[in-house]
């Protein structure tokens, strides 16, 4: 998910390579992300925030764990110093990722900017941990 | 927020998930599906305690979320308080009494607050003049600011704010899940939640798109 709140031109693109670049990883692997953005425009970030999680999604309270987060507010790590960054960690064992019926259970890595007038835009891209089936329902009919 | 997202490939993403749907995530709709002026509702708060009333699942802590959202946009400070326990109606009358000048004291369920409580936040908040809004399924006695109600109309504008569902939800489950529910809008959006699990499953899309 790319976010971005008021803008007076168009959102940043994000573009994010994964190590695996089919983004499927298994437990204890180590996960590298390199990320480029374009089309910031004139306002420039102050800060950047790297991270990797998981959430739920589902019907639902949400729940959410963050393996790895670093800010960056040194001007040479940030555009237009650098184009982008990469960051990584080694994946736990826990927990997979899962496509339930109820609950699913997601891993993306996330790099959310900061601009000086307050706004912040988030860029989310997802991948895999583990090769658990997704679940099937029991009579999988429309009604 | 707008935005794009990259992932895998795999089965269409149910759009009626809670991260998607979950007070705050959507603008607050009129009765025709409209969103609501909030800067007109946050106008009309005046200090002391006052209402926004509706039943279950009729966007009531979607329009207060949205409320401190506006405040917060002309740099009034709020706080929300999301009444579950003792504890969090301790806090709400300490940041009624410690509140500052146009602050926004925002309470989501002022009926699990505990005896005695409304009545101690009301008088705090006339004399401290701050400005306290909060939710409630009933007339509590203090001014209501907005009445929330529910119509297919809402229904279906919160479905076409949300991501694609792919043609696997028709016209007709929308007018069905709102009868089935009594118009609760949470419950109805679970409803189309489990429609599209099923029918993602099934490989199936609907004939019958949405009008």
């Amino acid at each position: 998910m790319t976010s971005l709140s008021e803008s007076h031109h168009g959102p940043p693109r994000v573009f994010v390579t994964f190590s695996n670049t089919d983004r499927r990883y298994e437990p204890l692997d180590s996960l590298v992300a390199r990320y480029e953005v374009d089309g910031l425009g004139d306002e420039m970030p102050r800060a950047v925030e790297h991270s990797v999680l998981w959430y739920t999604e589902g019907k639902g309270e949400e729940d959410l764990g963050v393996l790895f987060f670093e800010r960056v507010t040194d001007t040479e790590r940030l555009p237009p110093a650098v184009p982008g960054e990469s960051f990584g960690c080694t994946l736990p064992a826990s927990p997979l990722s899962y496509e339930g019926v109820i609950v699913k259970i997601r891993w993306c890595v996330r790099v959310r900017f900061f601009f000086s007038g307050g706004r912040d835009f988030v860029s989310e891209h997802e991948f895999t941990v583990g090769t658990v089936p997704p679940a099937r329902m029991p009579h999988a009919v429309p009604l | 927020m707008t935005g794009s997202r990259s992932e895998p490939p795999r089965l269409p993403r149910n759009p009626f998930t809670t991260r998607m749907t979950a007070p705050g995530r959507l603008p607050p709709l009129d009765a025709a599906g409209s969103p609501v002026d909030l800067g007109r509702v946050l106008d009309a708060l005046q200090p002391g305690v006052s209402m926004i009333e509706g039943p279950h699942g009729h966007g009531k802590t979607t329009l207060l979320r949205a409320v401190c959202a506006e405040a917060d946009s002309r740099h009034r400070p709020f706080d929300f308080l999301a009444i579950r326990s003792i504890s969090s109606a301790l806090t709400t009358v300490t940041r009624v009494l410690f509140a500052g000048q146009h602050a926004v004291v925002a309470v989501d369920g002022w009926e699990e607050l505990p005896a005695g409580f409304p009545i101690l936040i009301r008088i705090l908040a006339r004399w401290k003049s701050v400005v306290v809004v909060a939710t409630a399924h009933a007339p509590a006695g203090v001014p209501v600011v907005a009445r929330c109600v529910a119509t297919p109309a809402i229904l279906a504008a919160i479905v076409g704010r949300l991501p694609d569902h792919h043609g696997l939800i028709s016209q007709h489950d929308l007018d069905e899940v709102f009868v089935r529910h009594a118009g609760n809008l949470r419950e109805a959006l679970y409803d189309l939640y489990d429609r599209f699990e099923r029918r993602a499953a099934a490989g199936v899309a609907h004939p019958r798109p949405i009008a």
